[in-house]
């Protein structure tokens, strides 16, 4: 009898903690975000009233600098454009394009060309005595490393811009920007220079570059920043991953998976990179007045 | 029997509490309520104002209850010199002098609150060795804006020697000194300067706030041996860490939200001699310069703020 008065009030506890905390719960999921009023005057009321569209029917024309990132041997800044129109406040077709022609090296190739320098003045003051590293390093380096890196000349993406999220920032409590975070996506047709295919032993007297153009996905998100009605500044990351050979080297072609130097410089030897970059853009938008919705 | 029909009254108070607990308190009269989704996201300012306007006025309106309620045609008729003598038609026509904030009532208030965050982090610039690690931070907002507090990663476990180090040693026969990293800690401050919100698909609203943070603490670090791994062995030693960093955070509710950083920890690292010296087991000579390095990272996390609720010193 006594064990099970003691089995029902275990039981009862039990079902008491159970329903507290059933009800703590549901309290944190009440407590979570601003309250929806699904009766009364704001039933079915949009989000945001007196919204300032931007973006809808117009055209964006945004001068802008992409910086790569992560780069092992060049740093390139990619000067351009980009164009959209804004079909409605959410969503947009557009272009965008750079030249890639500033460049800087690493710290990484400013030191291997150091030590290459070094190789090359001693191998001749030998009297063009090899040693061990010049003969390793033959296929791999000419005099000069930078001219045998490769990189990005330019670019083109048609791109598709989704804009799903839209506010307001507030700095320092008093200035406020209204502000939009937009994500894009499309093909990019990338004009790559690096270095020239070349033969079983052609490749040690063959250091140049060759051209080719590179489709790849290129996606990403971006913030929107509006200084007036027709002007904003812009933040962007971007990913374009493609192939490519970033320093000329002779990497792969041989033995299991092809993965050792076979002497020859061809698309094997081209690595696989997620490049990055990010952009900052000032923006125009045509015309000049935005609407303003219900 | 009792003790179940307690615990149900306990769950229902406990209910009603959290109800109670909104930040945005609601209110009775109906303008105001309308008034509140409409200054949000980028909405007119001038209408906003005027929103805030209005909302401030029937604040006033409601702290006279009538006439008949508060006996005040009593005190009228008893002490002449005592009625209130206010033209309200005149006093309704005066310029309203408030301040209005660019996003009023925050929906998050941090002051005299903790933050938690737990947070991974992903390195951003060493293309070499990468230094993944899981980390801590603790920050007290002393007010809305400014927070101290201490942060930690645990780096040993999760050091990547990338296989690209291996493709130049072997193509450009040239050593790349490398890293591995063992913890880090650090004091910090935190400036908050900026916070909105977003609507997502003109649908739902949420909040987020940017903010700068920075401070000192120390990480530890070793060289990884490349160039004579034979003979060298290294200890990681800590160094002194300078941090700066820059981070995002969006709110799920008033207490969790999700957190985006990006920081840079700066420190004097040591790096292995590129050069065997006669004795190679002499380990004075197993590092032969020093360099700045810049850790950044990026940290993606949560923050649990604690308290859980709070209260508005002023009504909207």
């Amino acid at each position: 009898m006594g064990t099970k008065t003691m089995m029902t009030r275990t039981i009862r506890r039990a079902l008491t903690a159970l329903t507290a905390a059933a009800a703590l719960l549901g309290a944190a999921q009440e407590a979570s975000a601003q309250e929806i009023l699904l009766t009364g005057p704001l039933a079915g009321a949009p989000a945001v009233r007196k919204l300032r569209l931007y973006r809808e029917g117009r055209i964006e024309v945004a001068p802008a600098a992409a910086f790569t990132l992560l780069d092992e041997y060049q740093r390139t800044i990619v000067v351009g454009a980009r164009f959209n129109y804004n079909l409605t406040d959410w969503f947009a077709v557009g272009l965008w394009g750079g030249w890639g022609g500033l460049k800087f090296n690493t710290d990484l190739t400013d030191k291997t060309q150091e030590i290459n320098a070094q190789r090359k003045k001693a191998f001749h003051d030998r009297g063009n005595v090899l040693t061990p590293s010049d003969r390793l390093t033959a296929v791999n380096m000419g005099s000069n490393l930078e001219e045998q890196l490769g990189g990005m000349d330019w670019v083109i993406a048609p791109q598709l811009t989704g804009v799903p999220f839209r506010g307001k920032l507030a700095l320092f409590d008093s200035i406020n920007v209204d502000a939009d975070m937009y994500f894009f996506a499309g093909p990019a047709f990338v004009g790559l220079t690096e270095r020239e295919d070349c033969k079983l032993g052609q490749c040690p007297n063959k250091f140049g570059t060759a051209s080719r153009v590179a489709i790849a996905p290129t996606f990403g998100l971006g913030f929107t920043f509006y200084v007036n009605q027709w002007n904003a500044v812009g933040l962007e990351w971007r990913g374009i991953p493609y192939s490519y050979n970033p320093a000329g080297f002779d990497t792969r072609g041989r033995g299991t998976d092809e993965r050792f130097p076979d002497d020859r410089i061809d698309d094997k030897d081209r690595q696989f990179k997620f490049n990055q970059m990010l952009t900052v853009s000032w923006n125009f938008y045509f015309p000049k007045e935005y609407r303003i919705s219900e | 029997m009792n003790k179940t029909g307690i615990g149900l009254l306990v769950a229902a108070a406990l209910t009603a509490l959290s109800a109670s607990a909104f930040a945005q308190k609601p209110k009775a009269s109906a303008p105001s309520a309308e008034a509140a989704p409409e200054e949000a996201a980028g909405g007119d300012d001038a209408a906003a104002g005027a929103e805030a306007g209005a909302g401030a006025a029937t604040d006033e309106g409601d702290e006279l209850p009538p006439e008949e309620e508060s006996g005040l045609a009593a005190i009228c008729k008893l002490d002449p010199a005592a009625c209130p003598k206010v033209d309200f038609d005149r006093e309704a026509q005066k310029d309203l002098r408030e301040q209005i904030y660019a996003v009023q009532q925050v929906f998050a208030l941090r002051a005299r609150r903790f933050e938690l965050n737990p947070y991974w982090s992903l390195t951003l610039n060493d293309q070499f060795v990468s230094h993944p690690a899981p980390g801590l931070a603790f920050n007290y907002y002393i007010s809305n804006v400014m927070a101290v507090g201490l942060n930690g990663n645990f780096y040993r476990p999760f050091n990547v020697d990338s296989e690209f180090n291996a493709i130049h040693r072997r193509a450009a026969r040239v050593q790349v000194p490398l890293s591995e990293y063992d913890w880090s800690a650090a004091l910090n401050f935190t400036y908050v300067p900026a916070y909105g919100k977003f609507a997502g698909f003109q649908d739902f609203i949420f909040h987020y706030d940017a903010y700068v943070v920075g401070g000192v603490g120390a990480i530890s670090t070793r060289p990884i041996a490349v160039v004579d791994p034979d003979n060298r062995n290294f200890e990681y030693k800590p160094k002194v860490a300078l941090n700066a960093g820059l981070g995002l955070r969006i709110f799920f509710n008033r207490w969790f939200a999700a957190n985006l950083e990006v920081r840079d920890y700066i420190f004097i690292d040591e790096i292995e001699a590129t050069t065997i010296a006669a004795n190679p087991r002499d380990d004075s000579k197993w590092t032969d310069e020093s360099s700045i390095t810049n850790n950044v990272q990026a940290q993606l996390g949560f923050s649990i703020f604690i308290p859980f609720s709070f209260d508005y010193r002023l009504p909207k």
